[in-house]
Formats: C-alpha cells, structure tokens, sequence
C-alpha cells in the first residue's frame, strides 16, 4: 500500500519534471542548442502564478491559461535577445547566453520577491481523497490531469497540424526546411513560446505542493537535463519517460533514506550513465549536425 | 574599419599589462580604504580561479560547470585542516590544490570523449554533489553553518595579516599564476586545445588525442580552483556552503566571457571590473548577480572576444598591426624508416543495413601513387575515414608501417605516421596560415617554435612561404587547398591519403601539384589519391583502384582502366567521354 502511495506521489512530480523537459527538448530539437534557462522559467512561471494570485482570487485552473500565455511572451522574449543574435555561432554562446537569462531572472525574482518559499493557489482544491485507502491529495491528480492534456495537445499539434508539421521539419533540418519554405524563424520563436509555456504551466503545477523560491530552477534544468540525457538526448517520448523515472527514484529513495541522499544518488546514477550508456537508455535521438 | 575587424595577430600584451599593474599597485598603496582592500583581494582570488578556467573552457572549449565547487573544495580543504586540525599554510595550500584535481581526473576521464553538452552536465552534477555534501556532513564541513576560525597564511614564521599584506599576497600569487597560465596557452598545450576547441575531427586527424588533452586542461584547471578557494578562505577566515553554490561559478564564467575567452589579462581585467561593479550598484544590494547576468548576455551577444578582444582591436586600429617576426625555417626530421607502407585487407563497414565498403583490399607501398577512383556515393570517401581513423571497420585489417592498427583512433594512426586531406579544406576559422599548419606539428615537436620552423619550411616547399602572415579565412580555393596540403606535408608522413586535391584547380595548378606528388612518392611517400578528374589521376597513378556500391571492382595499372568494361558501364559511359 504504501508503495502505491509513492508511486502515486511520484507520478504526480514526473508529470510536471515531464513538463519542464518537454520544453527543454522541444527548443533544443529546434534549435541544437541547450536552454539553460529553462529550470528559472519554471520558477518564474511559479512566481507569476503567484503574484497573479491575489489579482485573480480563483481557483489556479482559471490561472493557467493567463500563466501560459505570458510565459509564451517570455519565452518569445528569451530567443529574441538570447538566441536569434547567436544562431550562427557555435552551440555554446547560446548555451552561456540562457545561462545569462537564467541569472537575470533568478535574481530579478529575488530582488522582487525576496528569498522566501511561496506558495501557489492549488489548481482545484486543497482536499485529500481517500480512494481504496489511498490518500491523495486532490492538486495530485489535478497536476496529472493537466500535465498529460497540455503534453497530449502539444504532440497532437506537433502529429495533426500544419504548423506542427512546420515545426517538426524545422527540428528535423533547418536548411532543408528553409528551403521547403517554411519560416524557419517564425517556427524557432514559436518553438521557444512553447518550451517557456511548459515550463510556465510545471511552474504553477509545483509551485503549490513544493513551494516556489528565486532560486529552484537551478534543480529544475538539472532534473530536466538528466530526464533528457537518461531518455537519450532529442527524444521527445524519451524525455517524458525520463522524467517519470527521475521523479519515481527521487520519491522511492526519499522515502527510504533521505532527500539529499536521493538526490546524490540521482546524480551519482547520471555520472554512471554518461560513463555506460552515453547514447541514454533508448539511445540517442539527433545527432550532431555538420 | 574593415580593416581593424579583421585581427589576426594579438597586439603586443607589454605595454598595457605594465600600466595595469601600475595602476593597482599605486590605487593599492595610496588610495584604497581597507574594505577597497578587501575587495581587490577577493578580486585576485577570481582571476585566480578563472586563469584555469580560460585554459578548459576558453581554450579547450569544454564548458566546466564545476570550477566554482573546485574552488569550493579548495576552501574546505584548508579550512577544514586549518581550523580543526592546526594544519599551516604550506600544508593546506597544496592540498587545496591537489584534492580538486583528484575528484577531476576520474570525472573527466570518464565524460571527456562525449559531446561538450554532457561534459557540462557532468560538471554540474559534481558541484551539485559537492554541494550536498558540505551542507549534509557537518561533523565534517560544520554543515550549513560551515566552520570559523580558519588560521591566517603564516609564511616562514610570519603571520600575513589582513589588508595591504594579503592582498599583495594574493596578487603575487595572481601574478605567478598569470604568467603560467600564459605561457601554457601560447605553448603547445594552449594552441593544441584551440585547434581541438575548433575542430575536434580534424585534431584528431592532425594526431592530437582529444581527450588526454581536455583531461589535462581539466586538471589544471583544478589546481587553480583549489589555489584560489584556498586563498578565499584565509581572507575570509570562514567557510561555508555558500563557496559551492553556483554563483561562484556564474562569476568565474561572467568574468572569462566580459574580459575575453581564452586570455589570461582578460581573466584580470574582468576580475577587476566585475568585482567592483556590485560596489556601483549598491541599491540591488544582493541582487548584483543581475547586473552580471545583464554583462554576460551583452557580452556574448555584442563582443564575443570580450574587453580584451575590444582593446586589441582599438590598438590595431590606433598602432597598426605589429609586424611579426619572421621564423627561421627548419625542415621536420623524416621518419624512422617504415618501408611496409599501408596494409588493408578485407575491410568491411555499413551503416545501418546499408554495406558502405565490402571487402576492400588495397597495399599502399613506400614510393608508389594509387589512385582510387568510382562513381558517386560508391564508398570512396569512406575507404579514406576508415583508413584514417574517423570511422572504425566492421571488418577487416589494417596494418601501417608493419605495426597492427586496425580501429586505432584517428590521433594514433596520425602520430604513427598517415596524413590526410579533406575535400573541403579544413582550416581554423581566424589562425593565420602559419599558425595553422604549424597545428599540424604540436604533436610532434616538443614546442610551439619550433613546429612554426617546421611549418615554414613546408610553405617554403609549397612555394606559399609568403603567405606565412596572412589568415586562413578568406585565401583563394586554390591556395586554401595548398596550405592544407602543406598541413599534410609538415608532418612528414609515411602515407599520405587525399580526397579531390585538384578539384577546382586550373591546368596550371594541377601540373605543379602533379610535379609535387611525383616528387613525394620519389621520396618513399606512399600516397592513395581519390579523384574524378582522369586527365590528372591517370598519368600519375601506377595502380587504380575502381569502386562501386562499396566493391572493387577495377584493381590494376592505370592504362587499363579506360578501357574495362566494368568500369565502363559503372560509370554508365562517364569514363569513356571523359
């Protein structure tokens, strides 16, 4: 019972570790490039949601779209001044531009906010269900329920849709796609406009169970890191995957010994991994581009 | 203005180091308040620390994400002996240095030979770990509250006390560091890990092992962390968890970008600079990380090469570029003799289900011309990677100068004595020509001078010894393939493999290249020739290969195959009307 418990529990932070490495995939994907700043945007979407708070007295469901909305500008915002000037030069401006992002946002936060944890409005409610003897708690299931629509939306827009097609060709080859005539930069902001709304939307998904402070993105780009490099870097179901499973080893382990401990651990697992299975543990989607 | 946008030669560092130094020493002596003091200390302790990080990251190009915990660990490590157990200076301070190097070894053996990418996440994990650890062991580290009473640096008996006195300390140290760190980038390991930073497929071609190199830049890198955090500690004279988080690391990194990566008097300048700038943006308070983020971004984005890139430039522009000094010339000493040449039998490699190469066997003997030949995509390019070493052979075996090398990596067969070329010259982006073929030496010789006396001589043979000052960016096709040829040649190789060397080349070029590669092969070179161009290969070559889809299908003398069949009707007629 009590594993079902965890198991619970861990489902619920995978979805929303699923989130914020679903956004850092789908950038890199587009653009070969590591948004380091993806752990700040999801603290910074979990501030918004926050200081919206008080200005929108309902329940965090009625927050979301308003959240995901102004993260899209915010990621707009992010490849316009920390991408596009850099798009011809090697791999690692970029990866020091978002780092540069990353700070700026992290301490802004800090300087508007102040360091202490917050809190955001609970998606539904703050109640425990008691369901065949498992407690879980309502925000649980609401973050599940709200991570796999908005994942499930996003690859039917990537599977169904002309501009997920456009968006796929883009990920795929940006010159070939150029030449196709798609708007390879138009699909390269929308594709950053998506990554910061995932990131948005993990943020106010956690930001009520695990409380918010300026400074929990630098955990989040890790996790979202390794769920990518673990579920073989570029892979889109692989990065879900992956994030379910660090989600599910940090819970299992927290629960037996420690969170520092499970956390060492995570680590102690990736270094392991990078030495044994470099290509992640279903291989290596995209590979360097000449 | 376009003529100061394009620097290929740093101006002369003199001048403006001495006026540097000058300037802190009197702003040091005559108007620093004891907390202006303090900062400049804490100022010399990041030069410090970024000096290894301009080696791994600025020069080698590997982003470590882990030089802020080193530091850290070089801070725990002195103060931990210091405090709780009365260990001095002379002790501490090498041990500061030597732990971080312990824990970087095993970590970038493991990660060195993966994309950059992993690299940083590696390094980050480290300090991550690094981190929970000082935080989750305070019997040991003092936990969050970490440990006071750290001892002072005592050197022969004297205790260096706070102020002036440290702080020349530590800038003496700054001082000694710079000049190592100097010198290690303009030596052999500095240019060696330029080239690899910029093309790691082709130093490896040109025999530099990849990833001993980054390990050793990684390594020192370490050992100036260390250095620094062990320094940090006796200025502060506490230690806490605070050194392994990760704004110690977002400053080492805002420092190396805003000064100029890869340069040891940027690390200085943006040491300097940056360290004072919380000191003018008081009002943020805590918040000044913002104001790094805001220089980073504007840096990366608007001056790549960082304020000292910007001086340099400002001082073309004002003084002219300084003439360099011409190199003596010095021919490469010729190889041990390897009469055996190059050896393959049976060689076999596919991708994905597709057979790129099937069973190809080709004897590449001292003094001979073979050229390889086939239409496209019949596997001729790959014979070349996997008989250089870019790709590994399913099957078959490989061996040169009668020593075994099948699947050896590209760096080992280079060293062991094979050069190759590229169809599309491979030269770095911004090095001059010298430069860039004196690259081809740095496994070779034992210093940068002598590979430029080496790599002179090779222009000299190449009849381009002029070109020797001018930069690799913007050189005629014609000549670019020259000085890659010169690349191959200073190397003095006993086989030489080279894809296309005349194509786009006029009748004139290719009758002095032809000349040239006659004269090679009189001189024992084994040389396997790809090309399309008939009117060129044939009168050269003694033996011709022919390839379709991955098969030999055409082994024998040159005057044979116009008129194969096979050979014939692989190219559908091609060969026939050419």
């Amino acid at each position: 019972m009590a594993a079902l418990q965890l198991l619970v529990n861990g489902v619920a932070l995978g979805a929303a570790y699923a989130l914020v490495a679903l956004g850092f995939v789908l950038v890199l994907n587009a653009t070969s490039a590591v948004n380091f700043a993806q752990g700040d945007l999801v603290m910074a979407g979990g501030l918004l949601a926050v200081a919206l708070a008080p200005l929108i007295p309902l329940p965090g469901i009625v927050l979301l779209p308003v959240v995901l909305v102004l993260m899209a500008a915010l990621g707009l915002l992010l490849a316009l001044a920390a991408y596009l000037p850099l798009r011809r030069r090697p791999p690692v401006s970029v990866f020091i531009s978002t780092i540069a992002v990353g700070i700026i946002l992290q301490n802004g936060a800090a300087i508007l906010f102040g360091p202490e944890p917050r809190a955001a409005p609970p998606l539904f409610g703050d109640d425990t269900l008691h369901i065949a003897g498992l407690a879980v708690p309502e925000q649980s299931l609401a973050i599940v329920a709200v991570a796999g629509l908005l994942i499930g939306a996003q690859q039917w827009v990537f599977a169904r849709t002309q501009l997920g097609r456009r968006l796929r060709a883009t990920a795929q080859d940006p010159e070939m796609a150029r030449a196709c005539g798609v708007p390879v930069t138009a699909m390269i902001l929308v594709t950053f406009a998506i990554g910061a709304a995932c990131a948005g939307a993990a943020g106010l998904l956690l930001a009520n169970r695990y409380f918010v402070t300026p400074t929990s993105g630098g955990d989040l780009i890790l996790k979202a890191y390794i769920a990518v490099t673990v579920g073989g870097w570029g892979s889109v179901p692989g990065a879900v995957v992956g994030a379910l499973l660090i989600a599910l080893f940090e819970v299992g382990v927290s629960s037996v010994l420690s969170y520092p401990v499970a956390l060492g651990a995570l680590y102690l697992t990736l270094l392991a991994i990078l030495v044994l299975r470099p290509q992640g543990l279903f291989g290596e989607a995209v590979r360097r581009r000449g | 203005m376009k003529r100061c946008a394009a620097v290929a030669e740093r101006s002369s560092p003199r001048v403006p180091l001495i006026a540097g130094a000058l300037a802190l020493l009197v702003y040091a002596l005559a108007f620093a308040s004891p907390y202006g003091l303090r900062v400049l200390t804490v100022a010399g302790v990041y030069a410090l620390a970024t000096f290894g990080f301009q080696i791994v990251f600025g020069l080698g190009g590997a982003l470590s994400l882990a030089q802020g915990a080193f530091c850290g660990v070089g801070a725990y490590v002195t103060g931990i002996l210091g405090s709780r157990y009365g260990l001095g200076f002379e002790a501490t301070f090498p041990l500061s240095m030597l732990v971080p190097l312990l824990l970087a070894l095993p970590v970038g053996l493991a990660v060195l030979r993966l994309e950059s990418h992993y690299f940083a996440l590696a390094t980050l994990g480290i300090a991550q770990v690094l981190h929970l650890l000082a935080v989750n062991l305070p019997d040991l580290t003092g936990g969050s509250n970490g440990l006071a009473g750290v001892p002072a640096v005592v050197l022969f008996g004297w205790v260096v006390p706070r102020g002036l006195p440290m702080a020349g300390l530590v800038w003496g140290l700054v001082a000694l560091g710079g000049l190592i760190g100097w010198r290690l980038a303009r030596g052999r390991l500095g240019r060696s890990l330029t080239m690899l930073r910029d093309d790691p497929l082709a130093a490896g071609t040109l025999g530099l092992d990849v990833g001993r190199l980054r390990l050793t830049a990684f390594g020192i890198s370490a050992l100036f962390a260390g250095a620094a955090g062990a320094l940090a500690v006796h200025t502060q004279r506490v230690v806490s968890p605070e050194v392994l988080e990760f704004p110690v690391m977002v400053s080492i990194l805002t420092i190396a970008i805003v000064g100029g990566r890869g340069r040891m008097a940027g690390a200085v300048l943006g040491a300097v600079l940056l360290l004072h700038l919380p000191e003018w943006f008081r009002f943020l308070e805590r918040g000044y990380l913002v104001v790094y983020g805001v220089a980073l971004l504007a840096t990366v984005v608007l001056a790549p090469d960082g304020l000292t890139g910007l001086l340099d430039r400002i001082a073309v522009c004002l003084f002219g570029r300084r003439q360099r000094t011409p190199v003596e010339t010095r021919e490469p000493p010729l190889p041990l003799d390897l009469p055996d040449g190059m050896t393959v039998e049976g060689l076999r490699k596919s991708f994905g289900g597709v057979l790129a190469v099937d069973d190809v066997s080709l004897d590449l003997r001292p003094g001979t011309i073979t050229g390889l030949i086939g239409p496209n995509g019949s596997g001729k390019s790959t014979v070349i990677n996997l008989l250089s070493g870019l790709e590994r052979p399913d099957a078959g075996r490989v061996q040169l100068g009668g020593r075994e090398v099948t699947g050896a990596r590209a760096d080992r067969l280079a060293r062991a004595g094979l050069a190759r070329s590229f169809q599309a010259a491979a030269l770095p982006a911004g090095a001059g020509v010298l430069e860039a073929v004196a690259a081809a030496r740095l496994a070779f010789d034992p210093d940068a001078k002598t590979a430029e006396a080496h790599a002179g001589w090779a222009l000299g043979r190449l009849g381009i010894g002029e070109l020797a000052a001018h930069s690799c960016d913007g050189l005629p096709a014609a000549l670019r393939r020259r000085v890659e040829l010169a690349r191959a040649l200073v190397r003095r190789p006993v086989v030489l493999l080279l894809d296309e060397p005349a194509a786009g080349l006029t009748d004139g070029e290719k009758a002095d290249l032809a000349a040239l590669l006659r004269d090679l092969a009189g001189e024992g070179m084994a040389i396997l020739l790809v090309e399309h161009d008939m009117g060129f290969l044939l009168p050269l070559a003694g033996r011709v290969l022919c390839l379709d889809r991955g098969r030999v299908i055409y082994d024998g003398p040159a005057g044979g195959v116009r008129h194969d069949p096979v050979v014939a009707a692989a190219y559908l007629g091609r060969v026939a009307s050419a």
